[in-house]
């Protein structure tokens, strides 16, 4: 039972792994360049207001193009 | 001090997330009690709520040792996880690529389930029933208290994401209790789409400002940002929906 539940409360953070994958890529990447001082902060911000959006926007037209193929 | 904005913004988003979470427990429950009897059911939902009371009290103590901007990124990255996840659920579920949730077919599949586990171990204590009922409050309820700590911790606004959640449980627990049919007629998709919004809203806000963005307008910006996911989403539904129908 414990196994379920674990895989259960994993499940509440990756469904589609792309996305999982783009959105913790993208705090990455952001991070990074946050921390190492190279960009301003509002270029931090605007990053993440459009990759993550981005991010979105790739996993359900992928999803929705292999739901409509295969039904 | 929060703004008034912001305080409705994290009660009503925990407020909501909290009834979907509870409804998708009240189905599961109400299924044990009504092909199993209420004792297994409501001594496996008490059950679940006391480890959760144990879990709360064990580790809510360590939230105030976290430093605020790691608690902040962690959240920030787990509400954008979580709150996209349900997003793309909800537009893929409003487009009709992927099927709506149906809290009758649940009620339905869980009670004969059940009722077949009983005619073959009719003799046998209702463990299955209990356990079954404790698993999905279990469950449910981490998600519960995981919404609480993840709307309201990185503000300071634990209370008020706390009251939001208490009261879609008591709601849903009195309609429960009042009707003893799911909650069919809760529109579970439109909720997931506004908390989907809305947790991705504060899961961005919160990622930016731990690492150091000054967001313009302060809090204020999670009202653009839940402006930003929401147009996002329902230019998806908008592109997706005819050609979906299309194709049905």
């Amino acid at each position: 039972m414990i196994g379920a539940v674990v895989k259960q409360l994993f499940g509440l953070f990756v469904d589609d792994e792309l996305l999982a994958a783009i959105i913790l890529s993208v705090v990455a990447l952001v991070s990074a360049l946050a921390l190492s001082g190279v960009v301003p902060g509002w270029l931090v911000g605007l990053l993440l207001t459009l990759a993550l959006p981005a991010a979105l926007v790739a996993s359900v037209l992928r999803s929705a193009r292999r739901g409509t193929r295969s039904g | 001090m929060p703004n008034l904005t912001t305080i409705i913004s994290v009660a009503g988003a925990s407020f909501a997330a909290s009834f979907v979470e509870a409804v998708e427990a009240l189905t599961i429950v109400l299924a044990v009690g009504l092909a199993r009897g209420w004792r297994p059911a409501l001594t496996g939902a008490g059950a679940a709520l006391a480890a959760l009371a144990v879990i709360v009290v064990s580790l809510g103590p360590l939230l105030g040792a976290v430093p605020l901007h790691a608690l902040q990124f962690v959240v920030g990255v787990l509400l954008l996880l979580f709150g996209l996840r349900w997003l793309r659920k909800a537009i893929l579920r409003a487009v009709g690529v992927i099927a709506l949730h149906d809290e009758d077919a649940a009620f339905a599949r869980e009670t004969r389930g059940l009722t077949e586990a009983q005619q073959r171990r009719s003799r046998e204590f209702d463990w299955i029933a209990g356990v079954t009922a404790f698993k999905a409050v279990l469950v449910e309820g981490i998600e519960v208290v995981f919404i609480v700590i993840a709307v309201g911790a990185a503000r300071g606004l634990l209370v008020f994401a706390s009251a939001g959640a208490l009261a879609a449980c008591v709601a849903v627990a009195a309609v429960g209790a009042a009707i003893h049919r799911p909650l069919a007629r809760v529109p579970e998709n439109a909720l997931k789409f506004a908390v989907g919004v809305m947790l991705s809203a504060f899961g961005l806000f919160w990622t930016g400002e731990s690492l150091g963005v000054g967001w313009p307008g302060g809090d204020a910006a999670i009202l653009a940002f839940i402006a930003l996911f929401l147009a996002v989403a329902l230019a998806l539904v908008a592109l997706l929906k005819p050609r979906a129908a299309a194709l049905a």
